[in-house]
């Protein structure tokens, strides 16, 4: 019931210009038309201009601006297309390599951090907690700053030097705390009590985490893993800070790099296939997610928060 | 199945500076269905959670059968407990969930089997035995919960008011079929509520707690009839508690002043002397005509009735000022008395008890009519 | 129920890996930009022992983001980006989420959807989309001009402020709408018709209710888009080539990628990150002063 159906029916009487026009403005006895307006062109601003760019990448002919026809040349045939260009293919690759490196490592890193601060209760924990929330909030840039300056001045980091291994390093830094978000969301709402009746049982601890805990946190691990899949694939500060050259650029960087000097529709066509990929992670991350805590309580309210705003 | 006794020796409970469960001593002898009741914060779920094992205690000693298990982990300790939210393992199937705990113990194959189809059939929840709990009522789960908890035969059951989630009308059926299922399994029930109709109803003994301590432990009839203080008396339904003077013993029976009136308590502490309290419950209070005379008689007024349906509830201002609760059957006859008439009201000595502590202050009984 | 040392143990590895490549590089950054550089062949050299701190890079920094500096404009210029593409994403979203949190009804689930896509759409996509549209053959030129608006193309690439401004907004809107709407959608249904039940008129019951309400939200989202708007590099080099429109973090990226001077991006580094940490501070302030207000009713 909206806030205006409360309002006692007006006499009949004539109205003033005012009242007509602010009638339709804000209109008690239905929805507020302007805020539907606002809201739709907000949404089609939002989104169109990346439909158009989609379209684009399968323009029949160079052009970005000028549509010319329908074709998938730049994807397939046309010698510049993402699998004649080897820049281009080895981008692609190079992202998703170090999204799935990513993955592997920030997820079970982020996971133990997210039961360690879940039920930790001494002094530490504040701080560990702390610690885990500041990357959320750190720009990129500094982070990126940060991390070649410590890959190539500090020593011994100073090995590591810039480069693929550097890119999972900082990408890993920035990931963990988006799981340990996610996870430590679900564990909220399970709650204690199955690890207590599965102890009360005889289950040792052990069993406890492992046939209980874990299982009802499942859906929570797959989500994070998707989501770090998609932020890994969409990162374009650290990857470029930490690239060592030619072959250490993502897909992001080519886009940026292309877009600063020539580009031509294969750009649009390798934006469109990362949007692609980190579209379906999420989903497939939500529809897991969904899958398993069908009629579990709290499940939800907790999933749109969880893929929306990070509710720190 | 023997044993099952279990007892707590001064059992101290405390989080940081506030302390939960101050110096508790209960003996409950095995088979017994024993009650905690009191209102919430009163320490009574801390004390069944140390029991079980998911609190350390303080200081104390807890005992199963002689055995000090106070700091042995709750997957070691032969109890078991039915959780108040049920705690039913959403990820497994009803069957899975009852042969947990069997499976832990490594129980033979075909014993879990056998035993899992047993404890099912006795709460009648086999056909149920492929679902899922999310698929079940509250009632359906926490039969589940029970089964789950005494397939694994436990010297002693917990129970953490596991009724507090159902309808009256459930809550009443389940209520007779956990003291049928405790007389026929024979186990030790321990069983945690801040209903006293419920504890009342179940219970072999009741343990009335308030502020971490144990005010009275007894068998519910003498709990009710015989509270010994007002904290019990209060809790336990309306307990028409005033405010007296004694003067000490008469031929058996307490002398006690009450505003200008002299009452002959029969019942508590009869040779007290001093500032005291009174009580007496509602059903035991008599109404007489205005001018009718004899022991204990105190003229009042009536002040309000209140229809129940199986009773009248007769709210009386006495001369001294304080209101009396009386508690009238439903005869099928007229009664006698409307609100403004005048009244005697009788408190029969041998229903008229006087407690020393005045922990509790007597509540003006017109103000809000507790149904009891 | 379980071992003490259980839940430490298992948050060491993460807490072990933020420290050593989270914390341990903000002292790179000091160590650098309180060094020294190589008067020869100018690299940098750090300094690792307190003692060996030298101030002079920061102090010589700190004194060109003073007015008449050489790094005042750039200065002025990033606050003014800054706070005016959050005023025009407060203007912009606002109405958004308040639609969406309190009207929406059955479209509800498919608005949160379109609100949550381009979340998950690289912001590199949404920037390539608009350097497509802004070209000078691009659609909204031949809108423009198809309109009788413009005569000929405008060159919105070409190193104008506003456009930098509107691609700030539309980059960033979206984590300013959604922690946004998750307050407006908080506010409890009742307080509202309360309010109106007391007689306010709806523009009323908004105004000293649902706004002050929705307060904490607001300040949310502005913190969460203005920290990492403040380092923002790319978006300026995307849409406008031009150091007329650059912004403190182009600062940065010029001096480790453009004839590297790491000392100086070091120390710049750290300026804006002190900055920051000011302005987190504040914001961390005013919600534990929020908090303690309402814990006192």
């Amino acid at each position: 019931m909206s806030e205006s159906a409360v309002s006692a029916p007006q006499s009949k009487q004539s109205f003033s210009l005012w009242q007509r026009v602010s009638g339709w403005v804000v209109n008690p006895w239905g929805r507020p038309r302007f805020l539907v307006l606002i809201t739709w062109a907000y949404m089609v601003w939002a989104i169109v201009p990346v439909i158009i760019a989609v379209q684009f990448s399968f323009n029949d002919g160079r052009s970005r601006t000028v549509w010319q026809g329908f074709s998938t040349q730049w994807y397939w045939s046309n010698p510049d297309s993402i699998w004649n260009n080897a820049e281009l293919r080895d981008a692609l690759v190079h992202s998703l390599t170090l999204a799935a490196w990513d993955v592997l490592i920030a997820v079970p890193l982020g996971v133990t951090l997210a039961l360690g601060l879940a039920r930790w209760r001494s002094r530490g924990s504040g701080g560990a907690n702390f610690l885990m929330l500041f990357p959320l909030v750190t720009p990129e840039i500094v982070m990126g700053v940060s991390l070649l300056l410590l890959f190539t001045q500090l020593p011994p980091f100073t090995h590591i030097h810039t480069g693929g291994l550097a890119q999972v390093l900082g990408h890993v830094t920035f990931s963990i705390s988006y799981v340990v978000v996610i996870v430590r969301g679900r564990m909220f709402s399970i709650g204690r009590e199955y690890e207590e009746a599965a102890a009360d049982l005889g289950a040792s601890p052990g069993v406890a985490l492992w046939k209980v805990l874990l299982p009802l946190l499942m859906p929570a691990i797959v989500a994070s893993a998707a989501i770090v899949f998609a932020i890994s694939i969409d990162d374009f500060v650290i990857s470029q800070w930490l690239s060592s050259g030619p072959s250490t650029t993502t897909v992001p960087m080519e886009i940026y790099d292309a877009t600063r000097a020539a580009p031509t529709p294969a750009t649009n066509a390798i934006a469109t296939v990362m949007v692609i990929v980190t579209l379906t992670s999420v989903v497939a991350g939500f529809l897991v997610w969904r899958a398993f805590t069908r009629g579990q309580h709290g499940a939800k309210q907790s999933t749109m928060r969880d893929f929306a705003a990070f509710d720190v | 199945m023997a044993g099952g006794e279990v007892k707590l020796i001064s059992l101290v409970k405390k989080f940081g500076e506030f302390t939960a469960v101050d110096g508790i001593d209960l003996e409950m002898p095995g088979g017994e269905f024993f009650s905690m009741l009191g209102p919430s914060g009163c320490g009574k779920t801390t004390t069944l959670r140390m029991i079980a094992g998911f609190e350390q205690p303080t200081e104390g000693e807890i005992l199963l059968d002689g055995e000090n298990m106070a700091y042995t982990p709750p997957h070691r300790r032969n109890v078991n407990t039915v959780f108040q939210s049920y705690a039913l393992f959403p990820h497994m199937t009803v069957w899975d969930n009852v042969a947990f705990g069997l499976r832990r113990q490594k129980t033979p194959k075909h014993d879990v089997r056998s035993r899992v189809d047993e404890a099912l059939g006795m709460v009648q929840m086999d056909r149920f035995a492929k679902r899922k709990p999310s698929q079940l009522s509250g009632g359906q789960q926490q039969r589940v919960a029970l089964a789950r908890a005494l397939v694994l035969k436990p010297a002693v059951l917990l129970l953490d008011e596991p009724l507090g989630a159902l309808d009256a009308k459930l809550r009443k059926q389940l209520q007779l079929e956990l003291k049928a299922l405790q007389q026929q399994v024979g186990i030790t029930f321990i069983y945690v509520t801040h209903d006293q109709e419920e504890a009342l109803t179940m219970s072999d003994r009741i343990a009335v707690m308030s502020d971490g301590r144990v005010e009275q432990v007894a068998p519910p009839q003498e709990v009710y009839e015989e509270p010994a203080t007002t904290f019990v008396a209060d809790f336990l339904g309306v307990s028409n508690l005033m405010t007296a003077t004694a003067e000490g013993e008469s031929d058996g029976r307490c002398l006690v002043k009450v505003g200008d009136f002299e009452l002959h308590a029969g019942r508590g502490d009869v040779a007290t002397k001093g500032e005291t309290r009174i009580v007496i419950r509602p059903e035991r209070v008599r109404l007489e005509p205005s001018d009718a005379t004899g022991e204990n008689f105190i003229p009042g007024m009536v002040e309000r009735v209140v229809y129940l349906g199986n009773a009248n509830q007769v709210i009386t201002r006495l001369a001294h000022g304080e209101t009396l609760q009386a508690l009238v059957q439903n005869t099928g006859d007229e009664l006698h008395y409307r609100q403004g008439d005048p009244v005697k009201v009788h408190l029969p000595s041998e229903a008229l008890r006087v407690l020393t502590d005045t922990g509790v202050a007597p509540v003006d009984e017109s103000a809000a009519a507790p149904v009891g | 129920m379980y071992p003490r040392w259980l839940w430490p143990t298992f948050a060491a590895p993460g807490v072990i890996w933020l420290i050593l490549l989270f914390l341990v590089p903000f002292y790179a950054v000091i160590g650098v930009a309180f060094g020294s550089v190589d008067p020869i062949l100018g690299f940098a050299v750090p300094a690792w022992n307190p003692a060996n701190w030298n101030t002079g890079w920061v102090t010589q920094v700190l004194g060109e983001l003073a007015p008449g500096g050489i790094y005042w404009d750039v200065a002025v210029r990033t606050i003014e980006y800054v706070v005016i593409s959050l005023a025009g994403c407060a203007l912009i979203g606002y109405p958004v989420a308040y639609y969406i949190a309190r009207h929406a009804g059955r479209t509800k689930t498919l608005l949160l959807i379109l609100l949550i896509l381009p979340f998950w759409i690289s912001y590199l996509m949404r920037m390539l989309a608009w350097v497509n549209l802004l070209a000078p053959d691009g659609y909204v030129n031949r809108f423009l001009i198809w309109s009788h608006v413009l005569t000929s193309p405008y060159g919105f690439l070409d190193g104008q402020s506003s456009t930098v401004i509107w691609a700030l907004i539309y980059g960033y809107i979206p984590y300013f709408i959604l922690p946004l709407y998750a307050s407006l959608d908080r506010i409890d249904r009742s307080y509202l018709e309360a309010a109106r039940d007391l007689g306010a008129s709806p523009f009323r019951a908004f105004l000293h209710i649902t706004l002050p309400l929705s307060k904490t939200g607001l300040l949310g989202g502005a913190v969460l888009i203005a920290l990492p708007m403040f380092g923002d590099y790319y978006t300026p080099n995307i849409v406008s080539g031009a150091p007329t429109t650059s912004m403190i973090g182009n600062q940065i990226d010029l001096y480790f990628h453009g004839g590297p001077q790491p000392t100086i991006g070091a120390a710049i580094t750290i300026i804006l990150s002190t900055f920051l940490l000011i302005l987190m501070g504040y914001y961390l302030w005013t919600i534990h002063k929020a908090t303690k207000e309402l814990r006192s009713i």
